[in-house]
């Protein structure tokens, strides 16, 4: 699909788009708010900070339900990505553990994920298990044994204080105004973030796999007797999104620096953010990367607030971006779904 | 057409034997398709048309009997491998995925690469010669996703899609089902084309006017069992539909004894959008009065759905009046039309008319919740709609007589049965039935046809619809034409021919061009028959309905 | 037929819907049985791998939940919630819509109640006459608060298509945060050191009869079991029940039927939403007394789901299941003084349970297997 074509297709959700920034922009204008001191440098490159784990839960998630099977467990599949990052990082660095040490953390959370996610699949697929409820138990699990987790190691449910991913400096690049600060001269997990975007995008729509992807949510039947394995493709598709949720807590753990497990934990509602955002973004890959954006964006406008001296309560701005997805919901909510969604698929008798 | 003597045959089956649980879908049958013919398998739905052909294409694992391809013995363990023998087969539904485009389809499991990515330009190139070759008219759908082509250009879709695969045997499962009757001539068409060219085919139908028509041998199933292979030219549809049935059926039209009454149900100039915002009734009106059927005849998917959702109250209208009695429920909601005494019999009973995994006795609820003696108030008097279900069960013959049975055990004529009966112990003023015989055994048929005709002369205002002309025929004091969203006649049984309803029903003038048309819409129905000795092929479906026993 | 004929075989038949009723209870039972003792087993493990004795654990679960009077108390105390918002969430489950909003509509609810009963004190007389008519009050302020949360989101879904399951849980966020807000601020009592609001006044209390625990009452569990009798009754026996549980079955079959489908899940939740209500107004009752930061009060609404499931979303059978889902909160609470296992094992073992609910095959399967319930379906 080229992107005069999505644009065609989604003219409405473009559209509206447009609309809710023209809208804000007038509010902004009428209010009076200084929004020089709200749109910054460094609240664009706090929010793309704060969008990563968010598209990264959204890639994967639509992965999934692209082809028939709905995971609603990638908030689960984040804490336990977030868990067992800070784990991992903890175990082979300790309290003085490296940025080497914190990537290798990163890819054992990701490994474990596969795991978790290949057994929750099984369930799924193998033993046809109600794919909400499921899911909503992966999320249950992850709220118990994430902290779970902590408190077996620290003794408390927050982590102290362990690594956080150090700004890459891309030397030259950094320098372009604007851009620079923005995109080479932030945490490396943004460009790996748009990069890996790009890469579902690609693999979706233009290879093989990204086909048999697509015809195993829509139309299972037609993918079997064109001789490629439905079940097959669907662990393939839940398996990845399971470790793309996992890689998103890692992701998160990696920009915070410490684990918190107290409350919903750090993931904190992402998981589902994900699932919204790539509704939001119609399934598509890029799309979706752009609406946790918007939903990153929200979510560091308290930061935004204080330094314009704009007084609203912390507590009630960091509902926005939950709010946020209410009215996306409320105003796409009618988005068309794979239609062999939460289907099981037997190929004979 | 006919085959060349020293090829072997393009397919010989042996002995095939399917079993479901314990249920014998094929029974020793034996089925030779030669080099370049086509080769129609002709049965009732449930004959154990379709599981043969899917035994051959590899879908099911056969229990005993060879398979041979030109010749030589094959074991297929999935499509995969029937494939790779050169066999391809054009399901009823359609194998296609709604939102990606023609070429992603065709291509789709064998999709030619380049460096990991699909080669859109070899793929684009090697489908349009393909659609060129046969003059499929594809070429030009290439990037077109699938949901916005007609039925026609999609089934053409899906031949290309196993012409690409390389296949030289093509089974059609049931290929008319959904085509209008100028899509059906086109099809031929293409069958011609294919086999000129050398491919052989097997044409799945129960329709005996088509297999005629279309196929250079016939084979027809009963009960599982091949009954016998007759060649086309040499045969007769009563020929047909007695080896089809084991016995001669008729439907004769009785005279009938009362005369209909005052207006009860009445249409004006109703529109009506469909679900995709499209308009699907237009301006259509009629009266119905009591003691009397109206028949409103049509090929599937012409806006009789729509139609009937809007007079039952599931669909709201786009402009125009329903009249009940002298009471205007263009708006009323379903459930006040369902009190004032409007009965439906819905068309889909898996999905509308039964809940399926509730027992009898709650589903004989379904649509009492509000009357009384059921309800008392807002609470339910269970033991009074027990009864209910009882006498239901008892009185419209439903087997196993059994309340507590659970829906989905029972088979489709035994559901057909206890719904109309649950609709007809409502008491109504006005029944709406929606093709209530659809994929019901020819007893259950039988028995609904009486139930309604006793309606009539009970006094009730009927709304039958149904696209089997036989019955259209055999029920109605008038019957309506629909086409495209409308009424394009109203005319009398009696003197109307089957042939001038087919012409009428595929939009043409029905005196105009008699002559000049050959085919007529002949859906379900006898074909050229004269109408007074008119057959049918009993469990007769039109459209890819699934049903229970299929 | 004559009518003893029909009589009789209305007996036989009867008696043979009643057996097949029997065996789906039966196995659903079974599942429920297996599920808990397969999560209990997983949890076991757990424990053990994380290097603590799984028998002492094991001891101090049952001592925890059933140990001495003060641990039943605690139980029940526990059970009376995990009854009402587990009857909560089973009535949107059965209708096919997915509340997983109780705890929202829980927190509401329970806030409303402290709000309406500090607002309605001072007109009403003190004492018992005042404390019923402010208890009452306060409930009521409870179920509609709970209903109109719990009614939004289902106007979303029917007329918006907006998916409930995400809609509810942004709800639960939305809720936790203003309410805390509201508690931090606005609501906070005078001279509260903590983010609480004023207490309720004292003779606003259900009597300590039987257990002589300032928390609980087994007025409080009788409230809940009046509610589950209520809700039964409803789904069972009234039309309105039969068009809800019918739309969660066959939505198509429902509208054909003459159910508004639409009107019906906004019903659907608005009942759910208010019994999520009471659940609160008893906790903030009974077990409170005034309303705190609801970001640390237990999540009562989730773990609901659990229990529900457990019941295969019977009103009935959330009873027991609230009884077991008590038991283990109780157990949590006394883990976390007499035992050194993190008690957020106890929240792990109901995600456990949550995912083998959703597997029966699983059981299905083993039982089939192993030659165990034979019986194939």
């Amino acid at each position: 699909m080229s992107v005069a074509d999505y644009a065609a297709r989604n003219r409405f959700r473009l559209g509206s788009a447009v609309a809710l920034v023209a809208i804000a922009v007038l509010a902004v204008a009428l209010l009076d708010v200084p929004l020089g001191d709200i749109v910054t440098i460094g609240f664009v490159e706090r929010s793309l900070r704060a969008a990563t784990p968010i598209a990264l839960a959204a890639i994967g998630g639509l992965y999934a339900e692209k082809s028939g099977v709905f995971n609603i467990g990638l908030e689960g599949f984040m804490i336990f990505g977030a868990a067992n990052a800070a784990a991992a990082v903890w175990l082979i660095g300790g309290d003085s553990a490296t940025q080497g040490d914190l990537w290798l953390a990163i890819l054992a959370a990701v490994a474990i994920s596969l795991v978790y996610a290949a057994i929750f699949a099984v369930l799924l697929i193998r033993y046809e298990a109600d794919q909400i409820v499921a899911g909503l138990a992966v999320w249950f699990l992850g709220l118990g044994f994430g902290p779970f987790t902590a408190v077996i190691i620290w003794g408390n449910r927050n982590s102290p204080g362990l690594v956080g991913i150090d700004a890459l400096t891309v030397p030259g690049l950094a320098g372009i105004p604007v851009l620079g600060p923005i995109l080479f001269n932030t945490s490396p997990l943004v460009m790996l973030t748009a990069v890996l975007a790009v890469a579902a995008w690609v693999v979706l729509y233009r290879t093989k796999y990204g086909y048999w992807i697509q015809a195993a949510g829509e139309n299972p039947e037609a993918l079997d007797t064109a001789g490629v394995n439905v079940t097959r493709v669907r662990y393939a598709a839940v398996i990845f999104s399971g470790a793309m949720a996992g890689l998103g807590g890692a992701v998160l753990l990696a920009h915070a620096g410490s684990f918190t497990g107290t409350g919903d934990t750090m993931v904190n509602g992402r998981g589902w953010i994900g699932i919204v955002a790539y509704l939001f973004g119609n399934y598509n890959p890029v799309g979706a990367a752009a609406a946790a954006l918007l939903f990153g964006g929200l979510d560091m406008l308290q930061i935004q607030f204080q330094t314009a001296g704009i007084d609203l309560p912390n507590r009630l701005v960091n509902l926005f971006p939950y709010a946020a997805v209410i009215v996306v919901l409320t105003v796409w909510g009618s988005t068309r779904m794979p239609s062999a969604v939460g289907e099981t698929y037997e190929s004979e008798e | 057409m006919a085959s060349s003597t020293d090829r072997p045959p393009a397919v010989e089956l042996r002995d095939i034997t399917k079993r479901f649980g314990d249920v014998v879908a094929n029974d020793g049958v034996d089925f030779t398709l030669e080099q370049g013919e086509v080769h129609a398998l002709l049965g009732e739905n449930g004959s154990g048309k379709t599981t043969l052909m899917s035994v051959l294409y590899g879908l099911y694992d056969k229990d005993a009997g060879t398979i041979s391809i030109d010749g030589d013995v094959r074991e297929f363990d999935s499509p995969r491998d029937a494939m790779d023998a050169s066999v391809g087969m054009i399901h009823q539904h359609f194998q296609l995925v709604e939102p990606m485009t023609v070429l992603q389809n065709v291509v789709l499991g064998h999709e030619p690469t380049e460096n990991g990515l699909v080669d859109e330009a070899a793929a684009r190139e090697d489908v349009a010669a393909i659609s060129d070759r046969y003059d499929f008219d594809v070429a030009q759908h290439l990037d077109t996703p699938i949901r916005d082509l007609d039925l026609g250009v999609r089934q053409r879709v899906e031949i290309v899609k196993s012409l690409y695969r390389g296949a030289e045997i093509l089974v059609l499962d049931e290929p008319t089902a959904v085509l209008t009757p100028q899509e059906v001539e086109g099809l031929f068409d293409v069958m011609e084309e294919l086999t000129a060219a050398g491919r052989s085919l097997v044409f799945i139908t129960h329709k005996l006017g088509e297999a005629i028509e279309a196929a250079d041998r016939i084979t027809v199933l009963r009960d599982g069992e091949a009954v016998g292979t007759v060649s086309a030219d040499d045969t007769s549809e009563q020929e047909l539909a007695r080896m089809m049935v084991g016995r001669e059926v008729l439907f004769d039209r009785e005279p009938r004894e009362t005369t209909p009454g005052d207006p009860v149900f009445e249409a004006e100039k109703l529109r009506v959008r469909g679900d995709r915002g499209l308009e699907r009734v237009r301006n259509v009106g009629f009266t119905v009065r009591e003691g009397e059927i109206l028949g409103i005849a049509g090929v599937q998917g012409n806006g009789q759905t729509e139609l009937v959702e809007a007079l039952t109250g599931l669909r709201s209208v786009e402009s125009g009046t329903v009249r009940f009695h002298d009471e205007d429920v263009t708006t009323a909601s379903r459930r006040r039309r369902i009190e004032a005494g409007i009965a439906y019999v819905p068309e889909d009973r898996h999905t509308q008319g039964l809940v399926l995994d509730y027992d009898l006795v709650r589903n004989a609820l379904l649509g009492n919740q509000t009357i009384e003696p059921f309800a008392e108030r807002s609470f339910i008097d269970w033991s009074a709609v027990r009864d209910h279900a009882e006498s239901i069960v008892e009185e419209y013959d439903v087997q196993p007589p059994n309340p507590n049975a659970e829906a989905a055990s029972l088979s489709g004529g035994n559901q057909q049965k206890f719904i109309v009966g649950r609709e007809i112990e409502h008491d109504p003023d006005v029944m709406v039935a929606s093709h209530p015989t659809r994929g019901v055994d020819i007893g259950s048929i039988e028995f609904i046809h009486d139930r309604l005709l006793d309606l009539r002369d009970a006094g009730l205002a009927i709304v039958f619809v149904s696209s089997k002309l036989a019955e259209i025929q055999k029920l109605s004091d008038r019957i309506a034409v629909m086409y495209e969203g409308e009424f394009v006649d109203t005319v009398d049984p009696d003197d109307v021919t089957e042939e001038e309803l087919g012409l009428l029903m595929a939009g043409h003038d029905r005196e105009a061009d008699v002559d000049s048309t050959a085919v007529t819409a002949d859906d379900g129905g006898g074909g050229d028959e004269t109408p007074a000795d008119e057959t049918e092929p009993p469990a007769s479906e039109d459209a890819p309905d699934g049903g229970a026993q299929s | 037929m004559s009518d003893s004929d029909s009589g009789r075989a209305r007996g036989v038949l009867d008696r043979a819907a009643a057996g097949m009723l029997e065996a789906s209870v039966l196995q659903r039972l079974a599942i429920a049985t297996a599920s808990t003792v397969a999560a209990l087993a997983v949890g076991l493990l757990v424990v053990a791998a994380a290097g603590y004795d799984p028998a002492v654990f094991l001891r101090n679960v049952f001592e925890g939940a059933f140990g001495d009077s003060n641990a039943i108390a605690r139980t029940l105390k526990f059970t009376s919630i995990f009854v009402l918002t587990g009857v909560s969430v089973a009535i949107a489950f059965r209708a096919g819509v997915f509340n997983i909003g109780v705890q929202g509509q829980f927190v509401v609810g329970g806030f409303a109640t402290v709000i309406s009963i500090l607002w309605f004190a001072p007109m009403l007389p003190e004492g018992a006459v005042g404390g019923v008519a402010l208890m009452v009050l306060g409930t009521l302020a409870a179920i509609v608060a709970g209903g109109a949360y719990a009614a939004f989101p289902g106007a979303l879904k029917a007329y918006a298509g907006a998916n409930e399951i995400i809609t509810t849980i942004m709800l639960n966020f939305i809720a936790v945060g203003v309410v805390g807000f509201l508690v931090e601020g606005p609501f906070r009592g005078e001279g509260q050191r903590a983010p609480n609001t004023d207490r309720i006044p004292e003779y606003v209390e259900l009597p300590q009869l039987v257990y002589d625990v300032p928390d609980f009452s087994i007025l409080g569990l009788v409230v809940a079991l009046v509610v589950v009798a209520v809700v039964a009754v409803v789904m069972a026996r009234t039309g309105f029940g039969y068009d809800m549980v019918t739309s969660g079955h066959q939505e198509a079959a429902a509208t054909y039927s003459g159910v508004d489908a639409k009107r019906t899940i906004v019903k659907t939740m608005t009942f759910s939403g208010m019994v999520a209500g009471v659940a609160g107004a008893v906790f903030a009752i009974m077990m409170q007394g005034y309303y705190s930061d609801p970001g640390g009060v237990a999540t009562y609404g989730f773990d609901a789901i659990a229990v529900s499931l457990l019941a295969a979303n019977n009103p009935l059978g959330v009873v027991p299941a609230g009884l077991l889902f008590g038991g283990l909160d109780s157990a949590g609470t006394h883990m976390r003084i007499n035992s050194d296992v993190p008690v957020q094992l106890i929240d792990g073992i109901v995600g456990l349970v949550v995912l083998f609910v959703a597997a029966p095959e699983l059981f299905r399967m083993a039982a089939e297997r192993t030659g165990l319930g034979g019986e194939k379906r």
